[in-house]
């Protein structure tokens, strides 16, 4: 058999602009014992329809908690979302914060480049015009000299500022800055331990509603199976 | 009909009550103030997912088998979903032709984002599912609004779909059976707007998500099965209800391969690939035993029957529902908009179902009612609604 067929119609235009998928890696890393106890009390009691919107709260709870004993910053759990992964919540932060404007990504923004080219947002790696400007991406691997040049610069402009704690770096929390923090999401994953389970999260900032909502209307919710599971690696811890 | 929204309702539903998602989920977070709220809203069903599914969902964890899988979906489930669309449901599709999603409303995203450029309309039968209208707003499209309604059991009017056609439309969604109303596209209708579709040059978007729950004999059939229409076809569907697995999410489609990949990349940029345990899971239900979605069959179409003598003894009006999990009553002789009736019926009764509004601006005069509870639960909600419906009726006259 083969697999026939063109569509009748071209594609939408904004499909060109994106790369052909990369091969997943074969492998992951032996799941935590703790995981596969959690998911497996998950099962039998359940856990199998869909969770609250914004996702478990004992799952928020403990990014909240990673956040507070990482980097200081107090949030409470009604402003995290657990979303598909943190490249959902990239997506949703930029495709609601960026569009029609440029992504200031001093660090090249490797992970967030298909979702920008999806959006059609440019990133731009070095300081051009800041009015063009719409959201920093920001990851604890930036350089802290120019991390703290431009988060000055995103004060003064009004830039929106995504935290990328799902990549490693010793950088500050930029929230730290009670100023900027309103305007600071952070985002996290559980990728790392537990790859193919789609468990990441977005937390904080004044359009952290507007956010959830997006996200929602993309997936409703993240697997219930995987939330419940990803509690299992603070016991593991 | 004309009824106004001004009675004392709480700030947060009418400042929602324009958005018809925002207004469900508003009612959501509303009726958990009540511990013994009866909720006949959200299409999730209450029934336990098949032992079998969830004993190979452990199964692949304890394996280690949770490794990502390629964006589009593990090759076997793709070819398992193929199979199954070629067996029952005729269409000629294999694996390269099936995406899977993390539930039916990411498949909805993806397609839109593949497939519409800003300014492309879409025909969307009205009372809809608003959900709809995200996904293609969030591609920059439109969407037209095709008029179905209750005398018509709320099928789908192969003039009134041309009607609707302008130069820029690209697509007509079909929902069979649909929610929120319950009703299904006939055959002889699906026919003639296959030929509508191969004369406009239209894509054809055909929502199959509850086609394994049809009453008093209805028979599925996909429009995708037609000849000519395999290169204009995009059939939706998902594990979420017919294996009451919402939480698991994980959808499907069938579509051109070249759409299919094209989708693929829009996930790899906005999600990644299914969560794998989910895939596992998917694949364990279509392969595994076909006896538990039977007897979730038999659970409906027994409270549906309940349903349908206790709605009619309520004094709502509506067209039998012939598939899904929905009765899409008429309420305006309660002469109460529907928005401020549903949020009547939680703060009163402490039952929880949908307005109209919910699926689109027009239905002020309408309720969605789901059987997703125990037939014990719907005798108890029919009996808590029946004194309100009794008494606002009375003070509208």
């Amino acid at each position: 058999m083969s697999a026939p067929y063109t569509l009748a119609r071209p594609l939408a235009a904004r499909i060109a602009a994106l790369a052909e998928p990369t091969e997943s890696p074969a492998d992951a890393p032996p799941v935590p014992q703790a995981v596969i106890d959690a998911a497996a009390s998950a099962l039998e009691s359940g856990q199998t329809h869909y969770t609250d919107r914004p996702g478990i709260e004992p799952l928020r709870t403990q990014a909240v908690s990673m956040l507070g004993k990482r980097y200081g910053i107090e949030l409470d759990p009604g402003q995290v979302t657990i979303t598909c992964g943190a490249t959902e919540a990239r997506f949703v932060a930029l495709k609601q914060l960026a569009a029609g404007k440029a992504i200031l990504a001093p660090g090249g923004g490797v992970s967030i480049a298909q979702a920008a080219a999806l959006i059609g947002a440019p990133i731009l790696t070095t300081l051009g015009e800041p009015t063009d400007i719409g959201v920093f991406y920001l990851t604890p691997a930036d350089d802290p000299a120019v991390a703290q040049l431009l988060l000055d610069a995103a004060l003064a402009y009004g830039w929106w500022v995504i935290f990328d704690t799902a990549l490693p770096g010793s950088l500050a929390h930029p929230a730290l800055n009670a100023a900027l923090a309103p305007k600071v999401i952070s985002i996290g994953s559980y990728s790392e331990a537990l790859p193919g389970w789609r468990v990441g999260w977005m937390a904080g900032s004044s359009a952290h509603n507007k956010l959830r909502g997006y996200k929602q209307s993309m997936t409703i919710c993240t697997t219930s199976i995987s939330q419940w599971a990803a509690l299992g690696l603070e016991t593991e811890a | 009909m004309n009824i106004s929204l001004n009675a004392n309702i709480p700030d947060e539903v009418r400042a929602v009550a324009s958005d018809g998602t925002k207004l469900r989920y508003a009612l959501m977070e509303l009726s958990a103030q009540y511990p013994d709220a009866i909720a006949l809203g959200r299409g999730d069903p209450d029934l336990a997912t098949p032992a079998h599914i969830t004993q190979a969902v452990m199964q692949s964890i304890r394996d280690g088998k949770t490794a990502p899988t390629p964006v589009a979906g593990m090759p076997t489930l793709r070819e398992a979903i193929g199979e199954k669309f070629r067996r029952e449901n005729g269409l000629d599709v294999v694996g390269d032709n099936i995406i899977v999603t993390a539930g039916g409303q990411e498949g909805l995203f993806l397609l839109m984002q593949a497939l519409l450029d800003p300014g492309d309309e879409v025909l969307v039968p009205d009372p809809r599912y608003t959900s709809y209208d995200e996904a293609i707003a969030s591609a920059g499209g439109k969407f037209v609004l095709i008029p179905t309604d209750h005398e018509d059991a709320f099928n789908l009017r192969p003039e009134a779909v041309e009607a609707a056609i302008t130069p820029r439309t690209k697509a007509l969604l079909i929902v069979t059976p649909s929610n929120p109303t319950g009703g299904i596209v006939t055959e002889d209708r699906l026919r003639a707007i296959a030929e509508i579709a191969i004369r406009h040059n239209l894509i054809v978007i055909s929502d199959e998500i509850y086609e394994k729950f049809l009453y008093d004999g209805w028979q599925h059939f996909s429009i995708g099965s037609l000849p000519g229409m395999a290169e204009r076809t995009v059939t939706l569907n998902g594990f979420s209800k017919t294996y009451a697995m919402t939480g698991f999410r994980v959808g499907f489609i069938a579509a051109p391969a070249n759409l299919i990949a094209a989708m693929a990349k829009v996930k790899a940029a906005t999600t990644g690939a299914t969560a794998t345990i989910s895939q596992w899971a998917g694949l364990a239900a279509l392969t595994g035993a076909q006896e538990p979605l039977h007897e979730f069959q038999r659970i409906y179409t027994e409270r549906r029957a309940l349903m349908l003598t206790g709605l009619r003894d309520l004094g709502l009006n509506f067209s039998d529902p012939r598939g899904a999990f929905f009765f899409w009553t008429n309420s305006s002789s309660i002469g109460i908009h529907a928005t401020v009736l549903s949020y009547l019926l939680l703060k009163e009764g402490h039952v929880l179902l949908f307005p109209g509004t919910g699926f689109g601006e027009n239905w002020g005069g309408y309720l969605r009612i789901s059987i997703l509870q125990t037939t014990d639960l719907l005798q108890e909600a029919l009996g808590r609604m029946k004194p309100i419906l009794d008494r606002y009726r009375a003070q509208a006259k």
